[in-house]
């Protein structure tokens, strides 16, 4: 557990959103699918998802629907709004920016400056 | 977030609260379930694995409440806080509390009592259906745009005419009602049957009339208004099929009419109807011009495509009968709701914005205040920022305090408006239309909380916009040096009590306008001396007065017990009193020696039938000639008195004693009376309009015509001695004559002539003392705002005072420069109060009397109290500096 790194904050968001995008996914779908495609380098307490969840449809930026699981468990959906999709490209493109810049700092050599 | 999708989720918390827990219970434990699949799935048993489940997916409550707040409900927990913190400042500064809730109460009050009389008054539903479509139409005559048609007339328009659904007539009488009680003379109306279709008007019980009720030979029959049901019969819904007499004859009554029932207007007391078609004079062309028409409109018609029409049946008609129709030169057609409140919408509406603008001045006030106090809160609210609160939150709360504010003191101003009732309906005059339904209704509640949610915004809203621009960070630096509250406060303080000053200006100015002309008219002569004159209506029962002899005959018996009474020095009678309401009665008359006049040109003139001693009684002065005699009598000459306006306007070239004139006060001919004497001027409609022409005629004299108008409404006058008695004892005495010589008399209200005096300037009183209670208010809060602006800016500057003292300047330099600064602010409010004021007399030039609305006289006396008490207000806001002690102010901080 110790090699997986802590959420920077505000960025649970991000990577729901990006979870998401892929289909639609219930709570448990986009935990597993976060783990999934970071390969099990984040780690993220499962139940703080769902406040997550609930303040990104509230936002707008995300729409529910309940539905059968693929074991046939009855569990809520997640699927990306028009808005949603807007608002994944913008944070991407942000964090792109400043992973970008904070790269270009980081990797400063001594004798460039 | 948009609003909408906030409110969804407000919502969503408070109404479907359980259903939401129920789903977020669901998803979570399905969450888990997935989780204990997948751990299955990986070899553990399934009690381990959903034992390993629970556990990794870690405070299950905790990240429930977390969810519920995500669906943004805690609205109502965080408001609860937010009122409860609000509560604990308030209780912590009382004297604000106190300051800002009477403020409000007083504010709120005002303008929700003049609300709920405009209300009453203006917006109230009139009664009829459809009253945009109803019109009253009168006969337009060259002197008078207001007179009334004949019956042949109305009959004529009525079947001529194609524009409205149905046309009524109505004339004003004043029967004496008998049954087994005593006889009281009463406001009645004749009306044609129609006229309750045409309204579309119901009686409370029993029926109204129908169209048999017109015809030939019905049985009379009467209907009561609510006024008199409830008075003489309490109401008991058993009068319905009983019988009262109307002026000694027998009616039927069928039916009690609503307390709403307004025709013409609010004081008729009972109707019967017209039966125009049996009527002695359906066609006499010549006859008596006692009727008004109201009609309403079909639909798609026009006021203008009537008016015309009927004006084309006014053509006919002339040509038809030149002789009897020229005087009638037109029609005037006025919508029956104008005709009710016309009068009195701008009075209303200016008392209105009035209260309004006090209430305004009183929410600057404590805008200011709470600006100030946000400013010295500055610290506290960066403290609450820094630890987390959103500025959102923070508004909120500021919000929160002047709702909480805004709520006690509109409360206050409610009940104050509620329990003040009766108080307000005491001052009120009793001529303003419907205003006895005047009540507190959903509608002025609706309005009360209005108005306390502008006020909530009004003194919540700046400090709230001041906070959202401020930066915290310099708050939290710059508060240790008392500076706090920033450019943006102390730039926008000044502004606010500028523009108190300036609406305190205009409140002042107007009521300034409104004394001015109060007092010219208070002060103007009637004609006549009110002191110690006791008034007394009455009427006569119809059937045993039937002729001039009985009148005379009454008139003979009463007159001996009048003089025999101590308190009473004379007494009189007179068929219409000065300044009564509704008093107008005219003839015309013309000169036989001076070639006849065109028929609208021909002069008209007041017409008193009277007795003897009413000059002496009233104090008017006999100028020429000699006073009536009890020998003017039927065997006599007829005389007449006239007034010095009539004697200057048609005798210019000599004395009219000893001329005569012929006067048109009858239905078969003019007749010649002689003028022998000459008596002064007395304004006899108001006290505004200058005395018209008079003439009087001796009861004696009287044209048996004119019979039933003096039987149906006569004044008894006497001038008491105000040694003996005293008014009570002398109006019981009086009325104990009368019904001694006849037992019949319907004795009518019993009024001093003082009262009828104060009654003609009541509605102007009225409005002086409202506009007038309005401006000194303003004025305080004004003074107050101002003094508050001067003092929390030299408590701001008290260092800066301090280091020029230490510097060498005198205190007089100091107050010099406090004092320059508040005229300055003083001279920027009175020169926008002038602009506005004098943008806005026209409005008021109908309010005023003998002075023009523009008078400078007002305008700078007004703006020389204000300026005066605003630098009162200064220099005891500025005696702290002189106070200030240069180390200590040094210290201060």
């Amino acid at each position: 557990m110790n090699n997986e790194a802590q959420l920077l904050p505000g960025t649970l968001d991000l990577l729901v959103l990006k979870a998401v995008s892929l289909g639609p996914l219930h709570g448990y779908g986009v935990l597993l699918r976060i783990q999934q495609i970071s390969g099990e380098a984040l780690f993220i307490e499962q139940g703080a998802l769902y406040p997550a969840l609930f303040r990104l449809v509230r936002q707008g930026l995300l729409k529910t629907e309940w539905d059968r699981s693929e074991n046939n468990r009855r569990a809520k959906y997640y699927e990306l709004t028009a808005k949603g999709r807007k608002r994944l490209r913008e944070e991407t493109d942000w964090w792109n920016r400043l992973s970008k810049a904070i790269g270009a700092v980081l990797s400063a050599r001594p004798q460039e400056s | 977030m948009s609003l909408i999708a906030y409110f969804q989720s407000l919502g969503v918390r408070f109404f479907r609260r359980a259903r939401t827990d129920h789903e977020l219970e669901q998803e979570l434990g399905a969450h888990m379930q997935l989780h204990a699949d997948r751990l299955e799935r990986a070899g553990l048993n399934r009690a381990e694995a959903e034992r390993r489940a629970r556990i990794e997916f870690g405070s299950v409550e905790r990240f429930k409440e977390e969810c519920r707040e995500q669906l943004g409900g805690n609205f109502l927990d965080t408001l609860i806080q937010d009122v409860r913190f609000s509560l604990r400042t308030l209780r912590k500064s009382p004297a604000f509390f106190l300051v800002a809730v009477i403020t409000l109460a007083l504010g709120i009050g005002a303008t929700v009592a003049a609300f709920s009389v405009v209300n009453a008054v203006l917006l109230r539903p009139f009664g009829f259906s459809h009253s945009e479509r109803l019109l009253w139409i009168y006969s337009k005559r060259p002197d008078n745009p207001r007179t009334n048609f004949s019956l042949p007339e109305y009959c004529d328009y009525r079947d001529q005419n194609s524009s409205f659904e149905g046309l009524a007539a109505i004339a004003s009488f004043n029967p004496s009602l008998s049954d087994s009680g005593e006889p009281e003379r009463v406001q009645g109306v004749r009306i044609s049957a129609n006229v309750f279709s045409i309204l579309g008007l119901r009686p409370l019980i029993g029926r109204s009339l129908i169209a048999e009720d017109d015809k030939n030979g019905a049985e009379p029959v009467v209907l009561l208004s609510y006024g008199v049901w409830a008075r003489r019969y309490a109401k008991n819904p058993d009068v319905i099929g009983r019988f009262i007499n109307v002026n000694g004859e027998s009616r039927r009554i069928v039916g009690v009419l609503p307390s709403s029932f307004a025709l013409p207007n609010l004081d008729t007391e009972i109707v019967v109807p017209l039966q125009p078609e049996s009527d002695p004079r359906r066609n006499a062309r010549n006859s008596v011009n006692f009727l008004r028409m109201v009609g309403r409109l079909k639909p798609h018609i026009t006021a203008q495509q009537a008016h015309a029409e009927l004006d084309s049946i006014r053509q006919n008609l002339h040509r038809q009968y030149p002789d009897t129709y020229t005087g009638k030169i037109g029609l005037t057609i006025v919508p029956i709701t104008e005709e009710i409140v016309a009068n009195v919408r701008p009075v209303l509406l200016t008392i209105f914005c009035a209260a309004g603008a006090v209430l305004l001045i009183g929410c600057t006030n404590l805008a200011g205040i709470s600006l100030s106090r946000a400013g010295a809160r500055q610290r506290e609210l960066a403290l609450r920022t820094a630890l987390g609160a959103t500025r959102s939150r923070l508004a909120r709360l500021l919000l929160v305090e002047s709702a909480i504010l805004a709520v006690i003191g509109g409360s206050l101003g409610l009940i104050l408006e509620v329990s003040g009732k009766g108080a307000l309906l005491r001052l009120m005059p009793a001529d303003l239309p419907r205003i006895d339904s005047f009540a507190v209704d959903w509608k002025v509640f609706l309005f009360a909380s209005a108005v306390t949610a502008l006020a909530t915004l009004a003194c919540g809203l700046a400090p709230a916009w001041l906070l959202s621009r401020s930066d915290l960070r310099d708050a939290m630096v710059s508060s240790g040096r008392g500076s706090a509250g920033g450019g943006v406060q102390s730039r926008l303080r000044p502004v606010l009590v500028a523009g108190q000053i300036a609406l305190a200006l205009v409140l002042l100015a107007n009521a300034g306008l409104l004394f001015r002309s109060f007092a010219r008219l208070s002060s103007e002569q009637p004609g006549f001396d009110s002191s110690n004159v006791l008034t007394v209506r009455f009427s006569l029962p119809q059937v045993t007065y039937t002729d001039r002899a009985a009148i005379v005959q009454f008139y003979e018996k009463l007159q001996p017990r009048l003089a025999a009474l101590p308190g009473i020095q004379n007494a009189a009678l007179v068929s219409i009193l000065p300044l009564a309401p509704k008093s107008i009665s005219f003839i015309h008359f013309t000169r036989p020696d001076q070639p006849p006049f065109k028929p609208e040109n021909t002069p008209s003139t007041n017409y008193r039938i009277t007795t003897p001693d009413y000059f002496h009684a009233m104090g008017i002065p006999l100028l020429e000639g000699r006073h009536f005699t009890e020998e003017d009598n039927g065997d006599r000459l007829p005389v007449a008195i006239v007034s010095s306006v009539l004697a200057k306007n048609h005798f210019p070239d000599r004395s009219p004693i000893g001329q005569r004139v012929i006067i048109d006060d009858n239905d078969a001919q003019p007749r010649p009376v002689e003028i022998v004497g000459v008596v002064g001027p007395v304004k006899q409609a108001n006290l505004e309009t200058p005395a018209q022409p008079d003439m009087y005629l001796p009861l004696r004299q009287v044209h048996k015509d004119g019979v039933p108008f003096l039987r149906n409404s006569i004044y008894c006058v006497a001038k008491a001695n105000p040694e003996a008695g005293g008014d009570a004892y002398n109006v019981s005495q009086l009325r104990a004559a009368m019904q001694n010589v006849d037992p019949g008399v319907a004795v009518g209200s019993v009024r001093p002539m003082t009262e009828v005096l104060a009654a003609a300037l009541a509605s102007r009183r009225f409005s002086l003392l409202l506009i007038g209670s309005f401006a000194g208010a303003a004025l305080f809060l004004a003074a107050a705002g101002l003094y508050a602006v001067i003092a929390y800016g030299i408590q701001q500057r008290t260092r800066e005072i301090g280091v020029r003292l230490a510097l060498g300047a005198t205190r007089g330099c100091i107050l010099g420069m406090i004092f320059k600064e508040g005229a300055l602010l003083l001279g920027a409010g009175v020169a926008a109060g002038l602009a506005i004021a004098l943008l806005l007399a026209r409005l008021v030039a109908s309010q005023m009397y003998g002075i023009s609305e523009y008078d400078p006289f007002s305008f700078v006396i007004v703006s020389l109290l204000l300026a005066m008490i605003s630098l009162v207000a200064c220099w005891i806001a500025s005696r702290r500096t002189l106070n200030v002690d240069p180390v200590v102010a040094l210290r201060c901080e």
